[in-house]
């Protein structure tokens, strides 16, 4: 049996990923409407914290990898020319990946004092 | 009352248009009562229909922007005037009537029949009352095709994703005991298209004239999916 790759896992993977973004956006919103932080160094100590910085950390690859498959069923549903398809495909997956590094650079950037 | 049906021949017309009629009504009048009217005012009229019970799944529609089955949809849930036109999504061969064949290649895809490796037993194969029951909300789909021409994901890929009429129909013969190729079947359905176009939308629930659920259904495909596979 060969049920790994594109259908059942992406699906799963999706769900998975929405779980964990339920719970970090719940507490991103709830944090930020109650305690918001007064300051730029207010923010980097907030973010700096071990508990929140390992929750961002995790945070990206999962947001990115929800915001993959959701993005992917987009292009499926309503991209049916293959050319154009792959090189928005590509396109999605450069802004991603830069996007992922450029966020984790911000978190580990502010743990070390940057 | 005013009716307004989609009128189109490829043969003569070059684009669609709609036509309106007046038409007398009555007490119980159905909506495929009203198109047998405007075929009376108009014989180059075309619609499908037969049994006009429910049963035969012929006569689907799209009335005031929602498919339904015309013969059990009484014109007084319709408001005025009463806009009717083809399942949408499939090509229209004439007026109301429309090219169904990959609606019913998609069913074909799927095996709607058992399948038994082992040697056929001389009489019936039993079922207990409970493993029966699990077939309720499953069998009685007419293929009337209301739900999968509500599909966006199918209007989108009719070629490739088989639809809530065939996925209900898969689990039908995955929940049944007597059937042995459920390995089969579950590998069969794998990739992003076949059943995973399917995104919980529900359009196919909310037009269902018999009550039926295909998205729960696809969903307890996918529940075994992750059971046989993880």
């Amino acid at each position: 049996m060969s049920r790994q790759a594109s259908g059942l896992m992406a699906w799963l993977m999706q769900r998975a990923t929405a779980v964990y973004l339920a719970f970090a956006t719940s507490y991103l919103v709830v944090h930020f409407f109650f305690n918001a932080p007064a300051s730029h160094a207010d923010l980097v100590a907030w973010v700096t914290r071990p508990a929140v910085a390992v929750g961002l950390i995790l945070c990206v690859p999962v947001l990115l990898a929800h915001a993959w498959v959701g993005v992917r069923d987009v292009l499926i549903d309503y991209v049916h020319v293959l050319g154009l398809r792959v090189g928005l495909m590509l396109v999605f997956g450069f802004v991603f990946l830069a996007s992922g590094l450029w966020s984790l650079k911000a978190i580990i950037t502010a743990g070390l004092g940057g | 009352m005013k009716i307004s049906v989609y009128r189109f021949n490829p043969d003569t017309d070059t684009k669609p248009r709609m036509q309106d009629y007046e038409v007398k009504t009555f007490q119980g009048m159905m909506l495929r009562d009203a198109l047998l009217e405007v075929k009376k005012q108009d014989e180059s009229f075309s619609f499908r229909h037969s049994c006009g019970e429910g049963v035969c799944g012929s006569d689907a529609v799209n009335a005031n922007g929602r498919n339904v089955l015309s013969c059990v949809t009484p014109i007084t849930e319709l408001k005025s005037p009463i806009l009717v036109r083809p399942l949408p999504g499939r090509p229209v061969i004439r007026d109301l009537v429309v090219d169904m064949t990959q609606f019913y290649e998609q069913y074909r895809a799927v095996k709607p029949y058992l399948v038994r490796k082992d040697p056929l037993p001389e009489q019936e194969i039993l079922q207990s009352p409970a493993d029966r029951d699990k077939l309720d909300g499953l069998y009685e789909c007419i293929l009337c095709g209301c739900c999968s021409t509500a599909c966006p994901s199918f209007w989108w890929n009719p070629d490739k994703f088989h639809g809530p009429a065939a996925l209900l129909q898969s689990w039908r013969f995955l929940a049944d005991t007597r059937d042995q190729a459920t390995e089969e079947r579950l590998d069969a359905l794998e990739g992003p298209y076949k059943l995973f176009r399917c995104h919980s939308i529900m359009n196919c629930v909310e037009v269902c004239p018999k009550g039926l659920n295909p998205t729960r259904a696809i969903g307890h495909i996918k529940e075994l999916m992750l059971d046989k596979g993880l």
